[in-house]
């Protein structure tokens, strides 16, 4: 399934939450050297909009994450105690 | 009031500097710095993209130097971030940093004619100006931008040196003291006052800058130990007269750059004690950097610069920043 519709299975009580982790594990990751520029761009533009709390945003945090950490990426899912995503995300392997 | 910079270092990837940025935008600084070291990512291209995603800030090179860039390219450079982003361009200029420096062969000659010339070169290329001139150090013959630039760039002027620290305030908008600590401020402060005495200007229009080595974190230890690898090289670098205003043993500072230079970064780093720390950055937690804060407000500055490290975590620090330092100093 596409990281585009998983992101939406985030509940919107949780967006803000998501996303803050998500920012975390992809600023802090020691593969960020693998993200790619034309996302990197997107993840700037939904920041500077305050739009990464939304399900645009997170779709691309999601993908951003799942790129350069996937293992923290899900891990990060299971702590949310969103099992649902954690088995779609996992399928994406 | 106070105003607040931060400086940003592009050793890292383009984006994350960008995101910092804008996250520092977003919670008030007023003031973002980005080095030019030619080792590190280009300071123009790195300032290009942070001025496409931010608009209030004020943004520019902290600081570039005249020795490896000429100065009409410098000017080159603000113009071009100046049309990009109006009325936010600032230039940073300074004497450069002595061990990048030499790592091609560039050695800092007439520093003070080096960058008096410069900031003249700077004023008058950006102003639209012809420039003929025939200085101690450049020669122009007929130099003229292309292009119109819309509202003149202020120029800050890096410096430690009493010499420096004078002519920075006699020519520059805004002077950029590089020090941490309130008795270097001090002190700086009567040379600042002796070049202001020099012109027409007054002291409190000139934006004056504490230019520090800034580390914030949830506990003093977590703090210290982002900032040791960045005190280890300012000791280094450090003149004997600065060294010996806060007690720090000249061997110790000698040890400290011999293991630097051979790479020895663990024995260069195990000699930074507490009073090496205490001189040369605002380190610690909220409580800790506020005090300081208010202690070099007292002196005269009325902008402080959080240099790197910014902390152990930088999104964590500047948040940390935007919390518990900015309630106490900006309405």
């Amino acid at each position: 399934m596409a990281l585009e519709k998983i992101a939406r299975k985030i509940p919107a009580s949780l967006w803000n939450v998501a996303s803050e982790k998500l920012v975390d594990v992809t600023l802090n990751s020691q593969n960020a050297r693998k993200m790619p520029s034309d996302l990197a761009k997107t993840i700037l533009y939904y920041w500077q909009r305050d739009q990464l709390a939304t399900e645009v945003g997170l779709h691309r945090l999601l993908e951003a994450s799942m790129i350069l950490e996937p293992d923290k990426t899900i891990s990060l899912m299971e702590e949310l105690g969103l099992s649902e995503i954690v088995v779609m995300l996992k399928e994406t392997l | 009031m106070v105003e607040f910079g931060i400086e940003f270092v592009p050793r890292d990837l383009y984006w994350k500097t960008t995101f910092y940025a804008i996250q520092a935008e977003k919670i008030g600084f007023d003031y973002l710095w980005i080095t030019d070291h030619f080792n590190n990512r280009n300071v123009y291209v790195s300032l290009a993209i942070v001025s496409a995603y931010t608009e209030r800030i004020k943004f520019g090179p902290g600081v570039t130097n005249p020795y490896l860039v000429h100065p009409v390219v410098t000017a080159q450079g603000v113009a071009t971030l100046n049309e990009i982003a109006p009325h936010r361009v600032v230039c940073g200029l300074g004497v450069g940093d002595k061990t990048t420096l030499q790592m091609v062969n560039i050695n800092l000659k007439k520093p003070l004619a080096t960058i008096r010339e410069s900031v003249h070169i700077i004023r008058e290329t950006t102003s639209g100006r012809k420039l003929e001139m025939q200085g101690k150090i450049f020669k122009v013959s007929g130099a003229k931008m292309n292009f119109k630039i819309a509202n003149p760039i202020p120029v800050f002027i890096g410096a430690q040196g009493p010499k420096m620290l004078a002519l920075a305030a006699e020519i520059g908008d805004g002077v950029l003291i590089n020090a941490s600590h309130p008795r270097d401020v001090e002190n700086a402060m009567k040379f600042v006052r002796e070049g202001v005495e020099k012109t027409d200007k007054k002291l409190e229009d000139l934006s004056i800058s504490a230019y520090t080595s800034f580390s914030i974190a949830s506990s003093y230890g977590k703090a210290l130990k982002a900032v040791i690898p960045v005190v280890a090289y300012i000791v280094a670098g450090s003149p004997e007269i600065i060294l010996g205003r806060h007690g720090i043993s000249v061997e110790l500072a000698s040890k400290i750059r011999d293991a630097i230079v051979h790479g020895q970064w663990k024995e260069a780093f195990s000699h930074v004690d507490n009073d090496m720390v205490e001189a040369f950055s605002i380190c610690g937690t909220p409580e800790n950097c506020i005090e300081k804060i208010d202690k070099l407000m007292k002196v005269g500055v009325n902008q402080i610069v959080a240099g790197s490290p910014i902390g152990p975590n930088m999104r964590k620090s500047i948040n940390m920043i935007a919390t518990e330092i900015f309630p106490n100093f900006k309405k």
